[in-house]
């Protein structure tokens, strides 16, 4: 059986999770990160396995069952199914709603500023969730269970 | 690192303090989450949604002390102490504190 031998990168990039590196080399090695995607995902790949080891703990027995639980099919679909309807209302709420107003003889005051209102709060949100799932690949805190 | 609760460590000396080291973070579940956690209220048991929260915030918390204390040059935190807020309805935030010392 062989093992494969890690790159200088890679080592380079174990030192620097583990803390073992001087002031230079890792002044160095985070101006590196900077410029090097691979490099950061390489960093962010092993300081999740540090975050996950040092915060494991013993299952108990009732994470067996809970996974046992989530593998149901009628677990599964009671989700899938519930997440679907309640997304689907809040859908044909707010389209809706928003129909009915503008083909109201509501003010048009009312009208633009809902609209207004609604439309700043979706480009808000969709900012919001830019950013997260642009940092959620080097967030190595969400794999913790306890 | 070496991490202690105690403010001595057996068998080895501290010779010198470099003084408070802390770290902090908020984090929050997303909606979905949310959602689930609030139901399971209903129904009582653990809410591991937001056990779950509370230990993604403490490991970063902690990490962000370490990553003090490594900048100050220590061998150790003792003391260590961790405290936790609501901020918001549904944001947690964690704090850990302690004294980073060089170790003879």
């Amino acid at each position: 059986m062989s093992e494969r031998v890690p790159s200088r990168d890679e080592l380079l990039a174990m030192a620097y999770v583990d803390g073992e590196l001087g002031d230079e080399a890792r002044a160095e090695l985070e101006r590196r990160l900077a410029s090097e995607p691979a490099l950061r995902r390489e960093v962010s790949a092993l300081k999740k396995l540090e975050v996950l080891a040092r915060a494991a703990a013993p299952r108990e027995p009732q994470d067996h069952e809970w996974a046992a639980l989530a593998r149901e099919p009628l677990q599964r679909a009671g989700l899938a199914l519930g997440w679907t309807l309640a997304v689907a209302g809040v859908l044909v709420l707010v389209g809706g709603g928003l129909w009915v107003l503008f083909t109201s003889d509501a003010p048009l005051w009312l009208k633009l500023g809902l609209g207004a209102l609604v439309a700043g709060g979706a480009l808000l949100f969709l900012a919001v969730l830019r950013a997260r799932l642009r940092v959620l690949p080097h967030d190595p805190y969400t794999g913790v269970e306890r | 690192m070496m991490l202690a609760t105690t403010d001595q460590l057996p068998g080895r000396a501290v010779i010198e303090v470099l003084g408070l080291v802390r770290g902090s973070s908020v984090r929050s579940a997303h909606v979905g989450r949310d959602v689930l956690a609030k139901l399971k209220n209903l129904v009582g048991g653990e809410v591991s949604e937001y056990t779950q929260l509370l230990a993604e915030a403490r490991e970063q918390a902690l990490d962000r002390m370490i990553a003090e204390a490594r900048a100050r040059g220590a061998d150790a935190i003792v003391g260590l102490r961790f405290t936790s807020t609501d901020i918001g309805d549904d944001a947690a935030e964690m704090l850990a504190y302690g004294t980073a010392v060089k170790l003879g």
